[in-house]
């Protein structure tokens, strides 16, 4: 008003007061608003007086990560060349311990950024991502290959029963000179080049046995006519006349524009043939496309990745003999909770029996509705989805819509929440006063049972177009008690659909058990308690890795918690006991299948690692076929994946390794076996027990012993048996 | 002069106090602000604009009551002072209509209870327009108003009547932004209630800073000739204006 030009001059020297208070009003205001962040500063390389030091996601830009990368590394590399000058004598305090103070800065930015990038990313953060990617390995890599550093290590470790450490030091001290004895500390010259010739031979075929899946995957397409699409949905058909066009438009000549005009296109995506396989009622179509799928990389064409998958093997046995391993699995198990191959190959074979048995019947179970039908052909492979399907109609069938009611995410979250308080008497109090990188991420600190903060646990929930699918436990900080107390930051992402207008977030009932997966990650990164950071949560091996969270499924599924959280969000009722059956039935269906295909692959993962240097392997096929043969795998199965598509293995990083997704589940069904021999799956004594041992301890001891201190015993699969609905009970 | 000062002073106090503070618990008031940030991709930013309406629901459904009432209060007043530049003019509108106190107090009385009906029923989703066609029809009742008065030595018999309709307008106006900033289910009735008094507040703060300074005045012969024809015309100028702006 101020500013309308009428007001006469009598008025004026009134104005000018009232200018004069408002413009003091302003700036005693204006002085209290500053954020604590200094915005001309790089907030890296500021403290953070964030409330439980949150990174201040508000003041981070994307051009502040770059420059702090690069200052992180720079520190990081002159903070280790101070361990490797210092002219005293290697003690474990000026050498391993000063190594856990190193890199603080590289960690302050790395892990807002690769959360970030994964969550929250967009093309800047995409760029700097690959930009990023061979930076940092060559920088890990002048740690790794560091002499002088090693040198103190090993001098250290040769005499570490004279130092006087307690177990957690001398867990410590070996995992660090494992790593660099792992890296090739130990080896000649004239090995290591030999080692980095086969690392590179290894590198370039594995990306060619990607390349390669990648070309025969989309190399494969059935065409169709309407007159084809018998038995399919409305959805499927539209997916596979938008698949056509969108071949169309990519199409360079007319005449291949004309191939697919008015025609319905599926390939060998599994999204796009699992719908065909299970609802087609044309069994030569199935075939066709099925075939399509388990001959990927194994056509004899220049895409054919039979000898690449047999050289990567054979390479991999070559530099396990030179690293003094008897096989690649041995070299790869050393670090894993199950430590040799016998071990693997004694649970697998062990679980390998009940699965098939289990398949059979479920194949029986689906030639009786082909007979039914009045079909006169013997049930195979491309045949399973279809006629399982049938059999899940009928025997399993389950309305998820009846269900979403009962799992508002409100409800889940206070579920999760409350399952720990029973178990350890933690406590959830959502913050509202800080700001997080999106609206939809919410921030809890969680306080143990004497009141006391434990940490900090963000959930991201929802599925946004700049978020990476599926579902993850991270952390914004780590735990460590090296230099005072310091308390984690703890966050679970996943990607369930967000709610409509002012509905609540309705789950389904696999999005629960997911939440409730990733919230045991969080649990064992929340209640972790260990003197130096690098051990701290979830630094253990990865078949050990799994077992904080597939265990805390176990409370999702149990009708008692369920029926305490699944609640109506209208009418407020307690989910149905007739709805629970159901829902834990369900889970049962088809596991001799899964589970056959499961270990049938993981057997061949183990037989190809475990070949020796000399083997002489000439045909990838006959392998594989000698391989599953020996264990005797049903014709009406294959496994989940067969060697020349084998990417976890070939072109991934599970070699040896696909297994551990089985051992965490056996560990998992085991330890909450003992909730149910207790009678109670909140045992105090239990519980406390499984908080010291299993959530809490890091990977300061061997994570075998972890699980015995629990259980009193080492895991049986009996458990996972009958949750899979493998025990023959019927 | 002492007391308008004081009452001048206390009104700019509370304004600029509303303006520049920023409390933990104005968190729901600030966000507005930043879910206007641009993003390049329209998805992510109707994703980002979902996601932070989630987001002031929880925090408002986790404050004690007193605080929310407090919060819809100022998002009322804010909705006045400064941001509801178009309802300030109109009030001045009806300011310059008047040289007694008594027509001022009817005309603001009919307007209040008018626009408070329609904020209502339109908060619980009885009555609905189009926005754009409401803020057309509110820019074109500023002009209404100020053109009357330069017209009309006192506001004329039925003026009250289209008062009573412009309030109605203005109501859905009101509504359209409460809707924006989404009510509270658990607390519906009192919130909308709060927020309406903000309303009020803010358009008494109006009211009040254009007596204090023209009060002086208002007795003079040169007043309606100086004063109240030329800031008529000013307003209906604008009001003009945005008429044009919002129809075009």
């Amino acid at each position: 008003m101020s500013k309308n030009p009428i007001f006469t001059s009598q008025f004026k020297t009134y104005k000018m007061r009232k200018l004069i208070f408002i413009s003091a009003l302003l700036i005693i205001v204006s002085c209290q608003q500053q954020s604590e962040m200094d915005p001309n500063i790089n907030p890296f390389f500021q403290e953070w007086n964030t409330p439980h030091e949150v990174p201040p996601f508000l003041d981070i830009k994307d051009e502040h990560y770059m420059p702090a990368y690069e200052k992180g590394m720079e520190e990081n590399l002159s903070e280790i060349d101070v361990i490797v000058n210092n002219p005293e004598e290697p003690t474990f305090s000026n050498t391993i311990e000063e190594l856990e103070r190193t890199g603080k800065l590289l960690s302050k930015v790395g892990r807002v950024f690769s959360n970030l990038a994964s969550s929250n990313t967009n093309p800047q953060l995409q760029e700097l991502q690959r930009e990023l990617s061979p930076m940092l390995s060559a920088h890990y890599d002048k740690i790794s290959l560091n002499e002088g550093l090693f040198n103190r290590v090993e001098s250290l470790w040769q005499d570490r029963e004279n130092l006087g450490l307690t177990s957690e030091q001398l867990k410590l001290l070996e995992d660090t000179r494992k790593q660099f004895v792992r890296s090739g500390a130990l080896m000649s010259e004239e090995q290591k080049k030999q080692i980095s010739e086969i690392n590179s031979k290894i590198s370039g075929l594995s990306t060619s046995f990607g390349q390669n899946l990648l070309a025969e995957t989309n190399g494969f397409e059935l065409i169709l006519n309407k007159s084809d699409l018998e038995g399919l949905s409305d959805g499927v058909v539209a997916a596979a006349l938008d698949a056509a066009s969108q071949k169309m438009d990519k199409a360079e000549s007319e005449e291949e524009k004309e191939k697919y005009k008015n025609k319905y296109v599926f390939t060998p995506h599994r999204s796009s043939m699992y719908p065909f396989l299970t609802e087609s009622t044309r069994r030569d179509l199935r075939e066709k496309l099925y075939k399509s799928y388990v001959m990927r990389g194994d056509n004899g064409n220049e895409t054919d990745n039979k000898e690449i998958a047999a050289k990567i093997a054979k390479l991999r046995a070559e530099r396990a003999k030179i690293m003094g391993y008897k096989t690649h699995a041995h070299f790869v198990l050393e670090e894993n909770m199950l430590k040799t191959p016998e071990e693997v190959y004694d649970l697998l074979v062990k679980l390998w029996e009940p699965a098939v048995k289990r398949a059979k019947v479920e194949v029986a179970d689906m030639q009786a509705v082909a007979n039914a039908e009045g079909q006169n052909f013997e049930i195979a492979a491309w045949d399973w989805w279809h006629y399982s399907e049938k059999v899940r109609k009928e025997k399993y069938d389950l309305d998820e819509s009846a269900i979403k009611p009962y799992l508002s995410l409100d409800n889940v979250l206070q579920g999760v929440f409350n399952t720990t308080n029973k178990l350890w008497g933690l406590n959830f109090t959502e913050l509202f006063d800080i700001d997080l990188y999106h609206p939809d991420a919410r921030v809890w600190q969680v306080t143990d049972k004497d009141g006391s903060h434990l940490g900090i646990f963000i959930g991201d929930y929802f599925t946004r177009s700049n978020k990476r699918g599926g579902a993850w436990m991270s952390s914004f900080k780590g735990q460590s008690n090296l230099d005072g107390r310091e308390r984690p930051i703890v966050v679970n992402v996943c990607n369930f659909p967000a709610p409509v207008g002012d509905n609540p977030a309705l789950l389904s009932f696999d999005n629960v058990v997911t939440l409730f997966h990733e919230f045991g990650h969080a649990m064992h990164g929340t209640l972790t308690n260990v003197t130096y950071g690098s051990m701290a949560g979830t630094s253990g091996p990865r078949d050990f890795i799994e077992l904080p969270s597939q265990l805390l499924e176990h409370w999702a599924s149990e009708p008692e918690v369920l029926k305490s959280f699944a609640t109506h969000y209208e009418t407020g009722e307690s989910i149905p006991d007739a709805l629970i059956d159901k829902l834990l039935n369900a889970s049962k269906f088809n596991q001799g299948f899964i589970n056959t295909e499961y270990l049938a692959a993981s057997l061949l993962d183990m037989d190809w690692h475990t070949i020796s240097a000399e083997e002489d392997l000439k045909d990838a096929n006959k392998f594989e076929s000698e391989s599953m043969r020996k264990v005797g795998l049903i014709d009406e199965i294959a496994p989940r994946y067969r060697s020349t598509y084998f990417a976890h293995i070939f072109s991934g990083g599970y070699s040896s390794g696909y297994y551990s997704y089985v051992h965490a589940a056996v560990l998992d069904s085991d330890a909450f076996e003992a909730f149910k021999e207790a009678g109670d799956v909140f045992d105090p004594n239990l519980s406390s027990k499984l908080r010291s041992t299993i959530y809490s301890k890091g990977s300061t001891e061997e994570a075998m012993d972890l699980f015995v201190q629990f259980r009193g015993r080492k895991a049986e699969i009996g458990p996972l048996l009958k949750v899979r609905g493998l025990d023959g009970a019927e | 002069m002492n007391l308008f000062r004081a009452v001048l002073f206390s009104f700019l106090f509370i304004t600029s106090f509303n303006l520049y503070s920023h409390n933990p618990e104005d968190f729901v008031i600030a966000e507005i602000e930043r879910g206007q940030m641009n993003f390049e991709n329209e998805q992510i930013a109707a994703e980002y604009g979902a996601a932070l309406k989630r987001q002031r629901a929880r925090r408002l459904a986790a404050m004690p009551f007193y605080k929310k009432f407090y919060i819809f209060v100022k998002a009322g007043f804010q909705h006045i002072i400064p941001e509801g530049i178009d309802h300030i003019l109109f009030v001045l509108g009806l300011f310059f209509s008047c040289i007694t106190f008594r027509s001022l107090l009817w005309q603001v009385t009919a307007f209040t209870v008018a626009h408070s009906i329609t904020l209502v029923l339109a908060a619980q989703g009885l009555v609905q327009l189009r926005g754009d066609i409401v803020e057309a029809i509110i820019a074109l009742s500023i002009v209404w108003v100020a053109v009357e008065n330069c017209l009309f030595k006192e506001p004329s018999k039925w003026r009250y009547m289209i008062v009573f309709a412009f309030g109605l307008l203005h109501g859905l106006g009101f509504a359209a932004l409460l809707t924006q900033y989404g009510l509270p289910k658990d607390n519906f009735i009192s919130m909308l209630l709060a927020f309406n008094l903000g309303v009020e507040f803010g358009q008494l703060a109006v009211l009040v800073i254009a007596f204090v300074l023209i009060k002086m005045i208002m007795k003079k012969n040169w007043y309606s000739n100086e004063i109240k024809i030329p800031a008529s015309l000013i307003i209906a100028g604008i009001g003009l204006f945005w008429f044009i702006e919002r129809v075009f």
